[in-house]
């Protein structure tokens, strides 16, 4: 059974097509990437499958549950985590509580204990801020653990963003364009970062991304989108050389 | 010394000073002293709201009406005890702050202040008519003469239902405090900050908002039913203290000290009472220039010091602290290069 199996989804904005019959599978410890020009649908996929927006028609299974229907906090309970393309991150909060935000989400409600400073609402405090340190030195970035998210420059606000989804100890990972606004450099880094959590945190994952570079580096699946389409699918050699991407890519003169 | 200490110090020392103090003073000063601990609860219900969740409202003295009147018609025309009715009044305003929470559900920023508006505008036809109490048994103009009530079989007079009005307050705003800093506090930052992120790491925002809005309204409620027994009645018509101007002017007090900020709700709650009693003594002026001079200070306030008086004196003092504890450690040791 696939982690994630995404069936005929369809999607229109007015009289646009933004997804029409979308197929795309993610097995269990792959990395999947959707790729596409601006436009194809990517981050309304993304949307439909974290249950930010619904699909007008079509299913998406995770673990063999129907998620259509579902709301956001509860799919995310299942262990969907997703980043943004648009940085969403909790602006006027530090970089740990961040992170600490992803853990507090899924413990118990608590209200009661945290009014009252109860013992066993320090014990969980005390439990969430090691978990979120952990991982923020998995990402090497534990010495900004205490700086206000807002201050950061976009390429450590990226990867806060990826240390806050992983808190969520998510077993299906969405990544919205993460290279965006990173150089070279960095986009190597977060390559490793992504086969590292996938190895050790046994996270899969679905990528977004224009930087073919990273694409092609990790993914061991391609699904490439064109005005709502999957206009081919397959392994990054045979996705490199398909004639029907560089025309969708290039344009009908290529 | 670390602005920690200072806040351990400061705060219980100005606390005892504020309960202290009406005891030297007649009867009509310990009632807007308990007016003022019932303002200050009602301040701290728009900073749970506003501050931590980021939502507005104009109608917290809409509110604060539910727990008033239930107080004065249970407690004047049914002879109902104090603290059931003050129970129910509090339930009811929460209630009712679910009930504006499930519309404000889908709304933001201005078009949920026009909700809120809208909802303060009903309670004033409705609730604070004239005449609405007169069909159950009260006065046109709502319940004259709410009684002071007694605790533990000793009867609370003006000084001691100051006193217990006030250490409500404290304890709701420890509460306030607690939650703030734990966990709840930082989903509810989460939420004010990005709702779409908060909900895709796990968190039901519906609820949370929920939550928020009939926590905030029954502190609401409870404000209003300690305010009735201060005031000794619960007046509806159009001299009401609980209309929608005065909605406006708490949110107004509260920008001005600072949303964010549980002492800026305490400061509120005596600023809203004694500064009109202020104006009553000055020569020329009245205390229905409130409300126009309240405004001309948050201009100056939004254009100098957006984040509130009380919060920037907060920070002054910690970055003074910090300065002073930067100059005492041992100064380095000079490096011998220059003379050499």
């Amino acid at each position: 059974m696939a982690l994630l199996e995404v069936g005929r989804v369809s999607k229109h904005f007015g009289g646009v097509n933004a997804l029409q019959d979308v197929s795309t599978l993610v097995h269990r410890g792959e990395i999947v990437g959707l790729i596409g020009p601006n436009g194809a649908g990517k981050t309304t996929l993304f949307n439909c499958i974290s249950g930010v927006e619904s699909p007008a028609s079509g299913r998406i299974l995770f673990e063999g549950r129907d998620l259509i229907g579902m709301p956001p906090h509860r799919r995310a309970r299942l262990g969907i985590a997703r980043t943004f393309q648009n940085l969403q991150l909790f602006g006027s909060m530090s970089v740990l509580e961040n992170c600490m935000v992803s853990i507090d989400a899924s413990a118990r409600r608590g209200v009661v204990g945290d009014a009252l400073r109860l013992p066993w609402a320090r014990f969980e405090e005390h439990r969430a801020r090691e978990r979120a340190l952990a991982v923020l030195h998995f990402l090497d970035i534990a010495g900004a653990a205490s700086e206000r998210s807002q201050d950061l420059p976009t390429g450590l606000q990226r990867r806060v963003e990826l240390a806050r989804a992983l808190c969520l100890r998510p077993s299906l990972l969405l990544l919205d364009e993460p290279a965006a606004g990173l150089d070279a450099e960095e986009t190597i880094e977060l390559a490793g970062f992504l086969r590292k959590a996938r190895e050790r945190l046994d996270v899969s994952m679905l990528l977004v991304d224009h930087d073919m570079s990273l694409v092609m580096r990790v993914c061991d699946h391609i699904t490439v989108l064109d005005f709502g389409r999957v206009i081919a699918t397959g392994d990054p050699s045979v996705i490199r050389s398909d004639p029907v991407v560089i025309t969708a890519y290039l344009g009908e003169a290529a | 010394m670390t602005p920690t200490m200072l806040r351990r110090v400061l705060i219980p020392a100005g606390f005892a000073v504020v309960a202290i103090e009406p005891w030297f003073n007649d009867f009509s000063v310990q009632g807007s002293a308990g007016r003022a601990a019932a303002t200050a609860l009602l301040a701290l219900s728009l900073v749970l709201l506003t501050g931590l969740v980021g939502q507005v409202s104009f109608c917290q003295y809409s509110f604060a009406a539910l727990g008033a009147f239930t107080v004065g018609s249970l407690v004047v025309g049914h002879g109902v005890n104090f603290w059931l009715a003050a129970l129910l009044g509090t339930a009811f305003a929460g209630v009712g702050g679910v009930l504006v929470g499930i519309p404000a559900l889908r709304l933001q920023g201005l078009l949920l202040a026009v909700l809120t508006v809208m909802v303060a505008l009903f309670v004033d036809v409705t609730v604070l008519a004239p005449g609405t109490w007169d069909g159950f048994s009260g006065g046109v103009n709502g319940w004259p003469l709410v009684p002071y009530p007694s605790l533990f079989g000793h009867q609370l007079g003006s000084y001691t239902f100051y006193l217990f009005a006030l250490a409500v307050f404290a304890v709701a705003a420890l509460l306030v405090w607690n939650l703030r800093n734990g966990k709840t506090g930082r989903v509810l930052r989460a939420v004010r900050d990005s709702e779409v992120a908060s909900s895709t790491l796990g968190i039901n925002v519906a609820g949370w908002k929920l939550t928020a809005f009939g926590v905030s309204a029954a502190l609401a409620g409870l404000a209003g039913a300690l305010q009735a027994v201060a005031d000794g009645s619960a007046s509806a018509g159009s001299q009401s203290a609980y209309s929608f101007q005065w909605s406006v002017a708490l949110v107004a007090t509260i920008t001005v000290f600072g949303a964010s900020s549980i002492l800026s709700a305490a400061v509120a709650g005596f600023f809203i009472v004694f500064g009109q009693q202020f104006l009553d003594k000055i020569p020329g002026l009245s205390h229905q220039w409130f409300n126009l001079i309240l405004g001309g200070i948050l201009i100056l306030q939004l254009v100098f010091n957006p984040d509130g008086v009380v919060v920037k004196t907060q920070r002054d003092i910690r970055h003074l602290l910090h300065r002073r504890s930067q100059r005492t450690q041992p100064l380095p040791v000079p490096a011998q290069t220059e003379a050499a």
